[in-house]
């Protein structure tokens, strides 16, 4: 196993971003390499001192309640924001430190997959698939139409191509997306959420669209969810997340049978355990009896 | 969605529409047309006072204008005013001793000079000045004089 | 003690949001080369802007030309001075309400809207997603829409005035009895170009800028959710319109006041 050459942290705009400083050993068959981050938001800490990597080729999870702090990871690796501390690195390039071209050029090869869609509204679904093709390349109007419609039809909507975005449903909403995110056939797609909200048959159909597309076309896949049943099934490894931090992690058959407390409280859904269901609050009979203003 | 087509064709008409606007305002509402002075040569005259008279104020021959103010300067050696005045370059044979008069526009409207052309044989060229000159009258001076002709004049009934 | 810390808030936040929008601004023209191939974006932008405003402004400019020539009757037959109506139709026009009530109508329709549809496409993380493919909604989104604001604003403006000029010849001319040949000879030696038509251009353009501006930052910076777009687009209407007034008086004390 190589160590990984780590970039310095340095000015963006004195240009010696690959001048090595430590090397840090680590797998290098992770394509994204988390170290050390700590995130703050003001003066909250959303992630603190987190450390994970996602393997090339394979689908990661990474599952967690609601305000854990994994759209914000998400955030990290699309360069989108910064952290207080620590390092992220995608594909060997420190993200922090790109200029806004090299971040662009490294956005070109990720794609991230919103919770909705985030299709155009204004433009048909062909358009919106067209997309990047248009913004990216100059690719002639014939080849474009054969590219979007092998796209459209991998995920099952060549027939929808016409209709406009307010026309779908959210699972064929997020269906475009996902076409629209191969499109460029990237190296890495990140999914935050793909299942929520939907119905049965259009969360089994999404799932299997994720496994087959990662082995397909040998690309990577994130898979950022809190819904345990469908991520375990597609996923190679999972990572479990609370308060910021990493709680669980292993494949998912070592992860369903740990035996930490935080572990089993998310997979089994209780309701108590140490994510507490009250909010803090003062003492129940004197808040009643009290009389105070509210 | 409206089609390509027609998005590009309103574009083209309101852009159209725009500019025309523009131009019904520049000729219609405005005074371009009779706009600048062609081929112009520059003349000058020395006035006393030259009143509310303004650069680009109009030159007038027989009432129709043929140029335009160009210059006012004060004349340290003289003490006068000295117009420069540009002349539309069709306009070549005003005589030598041609007169520059400044006049108001109506009553209280705006000044403008106005030229009477005499009777020499050759002609103002660039450069040349006007030797016979009328001030611009002063409102003032006007009713002052009137007033002292009231008072100078003896009463008739006596 | 309380009112001092919370006024001085305001001032902080109002210089902090100005720089910021200037800032923003200033990134938006840069990058806006790169439309020069794909000036179909931006003529899409001046249908949404400049064609849908059109009717507006034609109905306003007419009935503003209509009152013009009647009031300017009522106001000028006092002094014997109706022959002189087209010239107080006109400059009224060219100098100062042409460019303004352009300015407020645009601000309230055109400008509303563009800062609800950037608000709604920030919102709905259209703008993000886009961001992350790698296309810089600035230059894709952003750049069109005020580009459009500012070559569609001098145009409706002149429209505005042509219209109102005429208007008031159909009120004057028509219906009162003044002069045609008297209402248009006043009105062409009054009205300079240079002065008056061409300063009201400049005013116009000036107003598209700051309307445009506004428009789109106030959608950028919108906080992404159903409210936030709404006070958006209530703060582009007031501030453009407040900025519209207020530059209006600086721009004729420059131009007119000799000041």
């Amino acid at each position: 196993m190589a160590p990984i050459i780590v970039p310095k942290l340095t000015n963006k705009k004195a240009g010696n971003r690959r001048v090595s400083s430590t090397a840090v050993p680590s797998n290098s068959d992770s394509l994204v390499a988390i170290r050390d981050v700590t995130f703050k938001y003001g003066a909250r800490t959303i992630l603190d001192n987190l450390s994970l990597d996602i393997a090339r080729g394979k689908v990661t999870a990474i599952m967690g309640g609601s305000g854990c702090g994994k759209t914000t990871l998400l955030n990290l690796i699309g360069g989108r924001i910064k952290p207080s501390r620590g390092q992220v690195l995608v594909d060997g390039l420190s993200v922090p430190d790109l200029s806004k071209k090299e971040l662009f050029a490294l956005r070109k090869r990720m794609a991230l997959l919103f919770q909705t869609g985030a299709l155009f509204t204004d433009l048909s679904v062909f358009e919106n698939v067209a997309f990047p093709i248009r913004e990216h390349t100059k690719l002639p109007e014939p080849l474009l139409r054969h590219v979007v419609l092998m796209k459209l039809n991998t995920v099952g909507l060549r027939g929808a191509r016409d209709l406009m975005p307010s026309e779908l449903s959210g699972g064929m909403a997020r269906r475009v997306a996902l076409a629209r995110a191969i499109v460029m056939e990237p190296m890495m797609i990140m999914y935050d959420e793909p299942f929520t909200g939907l119905d049965p048959i259009s969360k089994g159909v999404i799932a299997k669209q994720i496994r087959e597309l990662n082995d397909a076309l040998g690309i990577t896949s994130i898979v950022v969810s809190h819904d345990v049943v469908e991520t375990c099934l597609i996923s190679d490894y999972a990572y479990l997340m609370g308060d910021g931090r990493i709680i669980g992690q292993g494949t998912p058959a070592e992860v369903q049978q740990s035996k930490s407390e935080y572990v089993r409280q998310f997979m089994d859904g209780r309701a108590e355990g140490p994510v507490p269901y009250t909010y803090p609050a003062t003492d129940y009979l004197d808040d009643l009896l009290g009389g105070g203003a509210r | 969605m409206i089609g390509r087509k027609a998005v590009e064709v309103w574009v083209g008409v309101f852009v159209a529409a725009g500019i025309l606007a523009l131009g019904v305002l520049a000729f219609r509402v405005g005074n371009l047309t009779s706009a600048d002075v062609v081929n112009g040569y520059h003349i000058e005259a020395r006035f006393d006072n030259v009143g509310s008279l303004k650069v680009k104020s109009p030159v007038t021959i027989a009432g129709v204008r043929v140029g335009r103010v160009s210059e006012i300067r004060f004349d340290p050696d003289t003490y006068q005013a000295l117009v420069e005045m540009n002349i539309d370059g069709r306009y070549k044979n005003l005589p030598t001793d041609t007169g520059a008069s400044i006049l108001t526009s109506g009553l209280l409207g705006e000044q403008y000079i106005e030229l009477e052309p005499g009777g020499a044989d050759t002609y103002l060229k660039d450069g040349s000045r006007i030797k016979v000159t009328q001030s611009a009258m002063v409102l003032e001076k006007l009713i002052g004089r009137v007033l002292t002709m009231f008072i100078d004049k003896p009463p008739e009934k006596k | 003690m309380n009112v001092l810390r919370v006024l001085g808030g305001i001032v902080v936040h109002g210089i902090e949001r100005l720089g910021r929008g200037t800032m923003f601004l200033y990134e938006v023209v840069a990058g806006s080369w790169v439309l020069v191939p794909r000036f179909y974006l931006v003529i899409q932008q001046v249908f949404a802007v400049g064609v849908l405003t059109l009717l507006i402004i034609l109905v306003s400019g007419l009935f503003v030309g209509l009152v013009l020539g009647l009031q300017g009757y009522n106001t000028l037959i006092k002094f014997g001075a109706e022959d002189s109506l087209g010239l107080l139709v006109a400059l009224s026009l060219v100098r100062e309400l042409g460019p303004v009530v352009t300015a407020l109508l645009f601000a309230g329709r055109a400008g509303s809207a563009l800062t609800a549809e950037i608000g709604l496409m920030k919102a709905t993380e259209q703008l993000a997603g886009m961001e992350m493919m790698a296309v810089n909604p600035l230059t894709r989104v952003i750049a069109p829409r005020f580009i459009a604001g500012v070559i569609a604003m001098p145009l409706l403006a002149a429209m505005f005035s042509a219209i109102g000029v005429m208007g008031g010849q159909m009120v004057g001319v028509g219906l009162l009895g003044v002069d045609s040949g008297a209402f248009w000879s006043q009105m062409q030696n009054g009205v300079d170009f240079h002065e008056d038509i061409l300063n009201g251009v400049v005013k116009s353009f000036v107003f598209g800028i700051v309307i445009s501006g506004i428009a789109v930052f106030e959608g950028y910076d919108a906080v992404p959710t159903s409210e936030g777009v709404a006070s958006a687009t209530n703060r582009t209407v007031v501030y453009s319109s407040l900025a519209v007034l207020g530059l209006d008086f600086i721009m004729t004390a420059l131009m007119f006041g000799g000041i």
